[in-house]
């Protein structure tokens, strides 16, 4: 009978303990969430008291919005473009960084210097040298010759998601170097010289030893950089605002400017969900990967 | 396969002897094994030997040839290493298979080796599993199975029974040491167990700070060592060793047997000790005891064999003899370190 009562009071114990955090994350999580959800079955526009249900009716108006689709195929390039970009990048330095050189300490702190500046201090800094005419950027192109006439880095609806991906990349791709040099020097050194031995040239030791170890962790970094990718707003927002003509509108941009700039609430919130229903399924697929690669462990 | 010879080989990490002068020929299908406490230069030696670190002074010669200056892969050397270094991502079938494939031979002949490897160390049952489904027994059959495809000159193992558990130990000391019989490979053994040493070996390198101590068969080892380090290195409980006036007296414990036992003998040595503790372990009785006069007072051991009944009370005082031609006899320049080390083993 004791042993029954301390489990009722480990268990009472035990919900106690969690009752903060489950108050926190239902007030910050699920009751926006909910929140969201009911708004995008309603009309809401700002500043009226009549929230009409209108059934499905939001999310038809999205799926003949030409503007979502705009921005859903945005995000896509973005996203595609940012992370591509980042893992190449970012496992190339990691490859790097893992050498034996002088003075690598100080390379991988200045690596990694891009990931701890604040976006907005970051942002501005990258736009100013960007601008057309002021910007280092073309300065150095032009003397260089590389091109001919200054490039409108943010105001071309063809180059800015260019230029957006170009300052995304520059901020993220050590977050690559990162989780990639920790997987480098996990790898056990007697594999690559069991292979020396072997005769394995130093090409055939990256291609059998290092890429089949990197492989796992690889894929999770590409999909969990994808996930914070897809809903990036600051770094796009800071830059362009979504500009110019809609060329760097993505999704959360997108879901922004409906809900702060046109106070249709209610459209605002299907697009919201929307994107929620991406996100969720690439986070299933994030957890479905990583418990793959447990399991393998 | 082929003879290797080291000549004058010395390796210096910052201004330290990992490994000093060390001279060695191991005989075409000889099985030699390097012994020696942790950081007494036998893995250097064998890195050294497979090209993995360069001699910062000396040569390496396979076959009589000098190989030196040549990288790991062009020394045709295996290495199977402690932690058997399989590549976990590939299958025990691809393990074997890895010296073939990065050396772009073609999918049939790698098919009949691996078969071949996989059918003579028994794991032909294995090849789809990855390694990270198999035993470490299976583990190091796997790693021995893969430096056998290539053909290789010289066989380098550097511990390979420690990470297997005590039972399995002695059964894949067996297994090894038919094996090399079996593809007749000169074999270089690193290890830090005498039992080992003493059950494998053809000939023992008893190694320590770097320096080669003395090379023989077991037996040469066993029972003439060539100084105090060897004498207690090599022997479980060690060689006794009692300081005398101008020299180091060693008898093993099991020489020391109670007078009676020589019966009519003449040539034997008196051993007075004081016992302090006996060890009933089986087959044997250690005797713990303090040497008496007119033998300075010494820790000392003997190991007496359970088929001699023998009662013997703590604190007595008791007279047994050593055969004259089992005692040893060492100089006293190096006496300090050696007695500590021996009364430190005893203690342990």
């Amino acid at each position: 009978m004791r042993n029954l009562t301390s489990e009722t009071e480990n268990r009472a114990i035990a919900a106690l303990a969690l009752l903060p955090s489950f108050a926190i994350l239902l007030v910050l999580v699920a009751l926006p969430t909910f929140s969201v959800a009911l708004y995008s079955l309603q009309d809401v526009q700002m500043g009226e008291a009549a929230h009409p249900f209108v059934g499905f009716e939001n999310f038809l108006w999205a799926w003949n919005y030409a503007p979502f689709w705009n921005a859903l195929n945005n995000t896509l390039v973005w996203v595609f473009g940012s992370v591509s970009l980042e893992m190449v990048i970012g496992v190339a330095v990691a490859l790097m960084l893992n050498r034996n050189f002088v003075g690598r300490g100080i390379a991988r702190a200045v690596v990694f210097a891009p990931y701890l500046i604040p976006t907005v201090v970051a942002v501005l800094v990258w736009r100013y040298m960007f601008h057309d005419v002021l910007g280092v950027v073309n300065y150095f192109l032009l003397k260089a010759g590389l091109i001919e006439t200054p490039v409108n880095w943010l105001s071309s609806p063809r180059v800015a998601m260019t230029t957006v991906i170009i300052v995304g990349v520059w901020k993220f791709f050590p977050f690559v170097v990162l989780a990639i040099l920790g997987v480098l020097q996990a790898i056990p050194q007697d594999q690559y010289e069991a292979a020396k031995i072997d005769g394995a040239s130093e090409w055939q030791q990256f291609w059998r030893i290092t890429l089949p170890h990197l492989m796992p962790i690889f894929l999770l970094t590409a999909l969990l950089r994808s996930i914070w990718t897809f809903h990036k707003f600051d770094i796009i927002y800071l830059l362009t605002g979504g500009g110019p003509v809609g060329s760097t509108t993505t999704l959360p941009v997108l879901v922004y400017q409906k809900a702060f700039a046109d106070f249709e609430i209610g459209r605002a919130a299907a697009l919201a969900l929307i994107t929620a229903f991406v996100l969720t399924l690439l986070l299933l697929l994030y957890f479905y990967l990583s418990k793959q690669v447990e399991a393998r462990q | 396969m082929a003879d290797l010879e080291l000549r004058q080989i010395s390796k210096q990490f910052d201004r330290q002897f990992a490994v000093k002068d060390v001279n060695l020929h191991v005989q075409d299908g000889e099985l030699v094994v390097l012994l020696g406490p942790s950081g007494c230069g036998k893995s250097t030696l064998m890195r050294l030997i497979a090209g993995l670190e360069s001699p910062t002074q000396g040569q390496v010669l396979i076959g009589g040839q000098d190989k030196t200056p040549l990288r790991p892969k062009d020394r045709n050397v295996a290495l199977v290493f402690q932690s058997y270094a399989l590549y976990p991502h590939l299958s025990i079938y691809e393990n074997i298979a890895f010296p073939l494939r990065v050396r772009g031979v073609p999918s049939k002949t790698v098919d009949a080796k691996v078969m071949w490897a996989a059918r003579l160390l028994d794991i032909e049952r294995l090849l789809q599993r990855k390694p990270r489904h198999t035993s470490g027994g299976e583990r190091q059959r796997t790693a021995l199975a893969r430096s056998l495809v290539r053909d290789p000159a010289v066989f380098l193992l550097d511990e390979p029974l420690s990470n297997l558990d005590a039972k399995m130990r002695h059964a894949a000391r067996e297994e090894l040491r038919s094996f090399q019989h079996q593809v007749k490979a000169t074999w270089i053994h690193v290890t830090h167990d005498q039992t080992e040493a003493m059950g494998l070996g053809d000939r023992i390198v008893v190694m320590d700070k770097g320096r080669v101590r003395q090379i023989g068969t077991p037996g040469e080892i066993y029972r003439y060592p060539a100084d105090t380090f060897v004498a207690t290195f090599v022997g479980s409980p060690p060689m006794n060793l009692i300081a005398m006036d101008d020299h180091i007296l060693g008898f093993r414990p099991e020489s020391c047997l109670p007078t009676a036992y020589f019966e009519n003998e003449i040539d034997l040595f008196k051993v007075a000790f004081r016992l302090q503790r006996a060890e009933y372990l089986g087959n044997e009785t250690l005797l713990y005891a303090i040497a008496d006069a007119p033998l300075p007072s010494t820790k000392m051991i003997a190991r007496i064999p359970s088929t001699l009944r023998l009662d013997v009370a703590q604190g007595e005082r008791y007279e047994f003899a050593v055969r004259r031609s089992d005692l040893r006899y060492f100089g006293t320049d190096e006496l300090g370190a050696h007695i500590d080390r021996h009364l430190d083993a005893i203690r342990a």
